[in-house]
């Protein structure tokens, strides 16, 4: 029988994993979805929400970047799709009003280095980064 | 003059409790961080696994972009080493035996003809380097008790962008590994260029025939993919280090409190017949001097 297990892990802690019926995510080339049966892949996966289809029901994440790889797991029939994610979190678990102060912080000091003659390159590329975590946070956790 | 003696070796006994207070409660503090620190080393595998296989498998797909990535230099004119320690000492063995190894490392680099950057985690690696007068590039510290995915990014930053500059051929890493409870062992692994991930053999998944789709095409894929695995292996090399260093120091307090402990016992021992000696030594002068009085009349 064909059947999917996805695995959504990040360096600290394994997210979550067991069985489901479709992984739908955005790589650098666009969005796509993955099937049990899927032929073997390996991918980026750009800052957005990974959704995972179970029996019970749709479950979110709002992954920043990551990786993922597709190819048959240890059963029969059995397709192993698996997601590492750098930072990665489960929309429901999303502290709104944290993302919303980190996003404020992150524009504060955005600004503040745009305004300045030569904006030191790593603190503006770590701000913008932040900005883009909370902003992703923040429209994960809307819908 | 006995009675001296005796003072003396109170305080001395007071003293060698105290510290043995002292020790005694780093050994549990030690014995309290071993499990969490093992709990993240396996909360980790999944994705230290995770991703040596997709390093495998996109070195699988594309040979010739791999080769780039993973093969040697034929010649390595610098090499960065990564010297993972302690920010703490009272540990045993364990950054001595580690720095030791490390500043083998260099030394050999060096004979080689090769240029050295060292970069240390650890404030007891950066202050034995500038002891020893080899330049300490960059040094990371206070994070290696507990070391975060984050901290990591940052030191992993600094070295990948060295490399991929070309100003490095070659990233080393020498840090402690958690072999067991009663074996770690320094190891010196090399990061960059990407040694091929050896999965153990159950794992081996079916898949590793090359014909796997890449999204982005492969070398994009490898060329982005290599900062990462090395964010991986020194997040897993922190995490081992951390459980290592909790386990040595836990077992160097253990001994300390022991030792403490009998000196302690040797200690009220002699001072007791210290104390013995004095009393007889008043009782014979009492005797002595009630003799003498006796006679006289």
């Amino acid at each position: 029988m064909a059947t999917l297990t996805v695995e959504i892990v990040s360096p600290e802690k394994a997210l979550w994993a067991g069985p489901a019926s479709a992984l739908m995510a955005r790589s650098s080339e666009g969005n796509f979805t993955i099937l049990p049966q899927h032929t073997p892949m390996v991918g980026d996966i750009v800052s957005s929400i990974v959704r995972v289809e179970t029996s019970e029901g749709e479950i979110a994440f709002a992954v920043h970047t990551g990786y993922f790889q597709v190819g048959p797991g240890s059963e029969e029939g059995e397709t192993l799709a698996t997601v590492l994610a750098g930072v990665a979190e489960r929309t429901t678990e999303i502290d709104v009003a944290r993302a919303q102060a980190a996003k404020e912080a992150a524009e504060a000091q955005l600004a503040g280095a745009s305004k300045g003659d030569q904006p030191d390159d790593e603190t503006y590329l770590i701000a913008l980064a932040a900005l883009e975590r909370a902003e992703l946070r923040l429209s994960a956790a809307a819908k | 003059m006995a009675g001296g003696q005796e003072r003396v070796l109170r305080r001395r006994i007071k003293s060698v409790q105290s510290t043995r207070k002292i020790t005694k409660a780093m050994e549990l503090i030690a014995a309290a961080q071993i499990p969490r620190s093992l709990a993240r080393i396996l909360a980790n595998r999944p994705y230290r696994l995770g991703m040596q296989r997709i390093v495998l498998e996109a070195a699988l797909g594309d040979p010739a972009g791999a080769k780039k990535l993973l093969a040697m230099p034929e010649k390595v004119d610098v090499a960065i080493v990564l010297v993972i320690t302690g920010d703490r000492g009272l540990s045993g063995a364990y950054n001595n035996a580690t720095l030791r190894a490390g500043e083998r490392l260099v030394v050999k680099l060096q004979n080689e003809g090769t240029e050295v950057r060292l970069f240390c985690v650890g404030k007891k690696a950066a202050a034995y380097f500038r002891f020893r007068g080899l330049a300490v590039q960059e040094s990371f510290v206070g994070f290696v008790d507990r070391p975060t995915f984050a901290d990591v990014q940052l030191v992993a930053r600094h070295l990948s962008a060295l490399y991929v500059d070309g100003e490095a051929q070659q990233i080393l890493m020498v840090s402690m590994r958690y072999l067991s409870a009663g074996t770690q062992a320094v190891e010196v692994q090399q990061l960059l260029p990407l040694v091929m991930p050896e999965l153990p053999a159950d794992d081996q998944p079916a898949a590793l025939k090359g014909y796997t789709e890449f999204e982005p095409e492969v070398e994009k894929l490898l060329f982005f993919l290599a900062p990462r695995a090395l964010e991986s292996e020194i997040f897993s090399a922190l995490l081992e280090a951390a459980a290592s260093f909790h386990t040595s120091q836990q077992r160097a307090m253990a001994a300390a409190t022991e030792n403490a402990d009998e000196l302690g016992q040797t200690l009220t021992r002699v001072m007791n017949r210290a104390r013995q000696d004095s009393i007889t030594t008043e009782i014979m002068e009492i005797v002595g001097g009630a003799e003498a009085l006796r006679s006289r009349k």
